[in-house]
């Protein structure tokens, strides 16, 4: 096999894996982000407190560092994970701090009077996060919200060096192995890049769609 | 005397060191339209949040009809100076969201009441728009529809017109004064002086928090002997006196009365006139 069979059959491998723990840490980020800004946002100050000082270490940690200690430190504490789990879980942790500070903006941009009028008409909190504040801030945080999601692809290449077989780590295998490090960084970045323009293409997508529904337009 | 069907006793809200309503005693009769007058910052909102139970209170208690309501118990209804529709919900699920989720309506059941209510504002037609498709006056009215849609026992409107040019206030004062002709108890915020004159039964005027009259809307706009009352009802003729002529069909004939016939002599009210 030459170099550049090589390096697409490491890219047909590590893809589905790349796109699998990408899309599943967006998606447990996204869901547990609104739990954490729901609950910073309309719950007692001390849970408050106590999640924004989870939200500013991961925050304050480098992704690769999480990732570390995560992988080869969780088993000191019980949390013995294979790597892909681990790499998931990594993703998603940080994920759900930046996503909850979007969201807690997205609330905090809601004029107070839209909650005020909810809780006189009779609605409880959850119908009035549910029913009203998430979807108008739908349109507003969208972009920030694919702007993470485009970083978090980016970010699944830091699983490679806990050996998660994702992109990354499939195709500079390659690179390695034959010393083709132009050729196959080439190819890595392409693919990325690829990735990233699928996703703010869907995204672009999304707005418009969200827009229809919650404004009327287009 | 019967008792009160909304009692605001001994009612006080501070914040640090400030005193937003001090010691406010107000009792208002079922059917009773209530217009509160006063300067800004004179505490009118904060005492329509603190009876909504939106601001909390410091001191004192309110109740209607002898029980001490709470956000949403379907008690009180409120019409915001910023309307507060929901912009991503049509008109008609504006009105329908609270019917449904709170009413437990059937969507059919929904429907059909927030198109009465709609129609009742004059709006039927614009059901299917949604707030920034619709003006300011058609969105205030779509609220007031949301709002009564719930059959409040008592409204209170916070400033309703506030943030509306003259035309459309005219349209959702209309409203108002249409609701207050079914003996609807209200309290109206506001700063048409000649709506409050012909709609209120009763006026309050506040200042720094406190109530420095209250009565029969026309003793308080034609006898006010409150020099604080006295300073502001002048300043606001005198907006009024310097505008052009108004067209004698205006539909504020209180109002009308209190600049052709100013009442008592040496009062600043006078030489506000043109030409005097």
């Amino acid at each position: 096999m030459n170099v550049v069979t090589e390096t697409l059959w490491a890219v047909a491998r590590g893809l589905p894996l790349t796109i699998g723990i990408w899309l599943a840490s967006v998606a447990t980020g996204l869901l547990a982000g609104v739990l954490v800004a729901c609950a910073r946002h309309f719950g007692p100050r001390l849970l408050n407190a106590v999640l924004l000082t989870l939200v500013e270490i991961v925050r304050g940690v480098p992704f690769v560092v999480q990732a570390f200690l995560l992988y080869y430190g969780g088993p000191f504490i019980g949390l013995d994970l294979t790597p892909i789990l681990a790499g998931w879980l990594a993703l998603s942790i940080y994920a759900t701090a930046y996503f909850s500070e979007i969201f807690r903006a997205g609330f905090l941009a809601i004029p107070r009077g839209h909650t005020e009028a909810a809780r006189l008409l009779g609605l409880s909190t959850n119908q009035t996060i549910i029913r009203i504040l998430l979807p108008e801030m739908a349109l507003s945080v969208l972009p920030a919200l694919a702007n993470l999601a485009v970083i978090l692809v980016k970010e699944t290449a830091i699983l490679s060096i806990i050996t998660v077989p994702e992109l990354t780590f499939t195709v500079s295998g390659v690179g390695s192995a034959t010393f083709a490090f132009a050729q196959t960084m080439t190819a890595l970045a392409l693919s990325y890049w690829a990735l990233v323009e699928l996703t703010a293409y869907a995204a672009r997508r999304l707005e418009r769609g969200i827009a229809r529904a919650t404004l009327g337009t287009a | 005397m019967t008792a009160p069907f909304l009692l605001a006793e001994k009612l006080e809200r501070r914040v640090g060191d400030t005193q937003i309503l001090d010691r406010i005693d107000l009792a208002v009769q079922k059917g009773e339209v209530v217009g509160l007058i006063g300067p800004s910052g004179s505490g009118k909102s904060s005492l329509l949040r603190c009876i909504a139970g939106l601001d909390p209170i410091t001191g004192g208690r309110v109740l209607v009809e002898g029980r001490t309501p709470t956000p949403g118990d379907g008690t009180i209804g409120m019409v915001f100076q910023q309307f507060n529709l929901w912009p991503h919900l049509t008109a008609q699920e504006n009105v329908t969201l609270a019917l449904r989720l709170v009413r437990k309506q059937s969507r059919s059941e929904a429907a059909e009441r927030a198109r009465t209510m709609l129609d009742r504002v004059d709006l039927l037609k614009f059901a299917d728009r949604r707030p920034a498709q619709l003006s300011g006056g058609q969105q205030q009215r779509v609220a007031i529809a949301r709002t009564l849609a719930m059959e409040p026992r008592l409204v209170l409107f916070d400033e309703p017109t506030a943030s509306l040019d003259p035309e459309l206030t005219t349209e959702v004062l209309d409203v108002i004064r249409g609701l207050a002709d079914t003996g609807m108890t209200m309290l109206v915020v506001s700063h048409e002086m000649g709506f409050v004159a012909s709609v209120a039964t009763r006026a309050v005027f506040l200042d720094h928090g406190r109530i420095l009259v209250d009565g029969p809307t026309k003793q308080v706009f034609r006898d006010a002997q409150e020099p604080r009352l006295r300073r502001f009802l002048a300043t606001y003729l005198q907006r009024v006196a310097w505008a052009p002529e108004p067209e004698p069909a205006t539909d504020n004939p209180a109002l009308l009365e209190i600049i052709e016939n100013p009442p008592g002599e040496g009062m600043p009210l006078t030489s506000t006139k043109p030409g005097a």
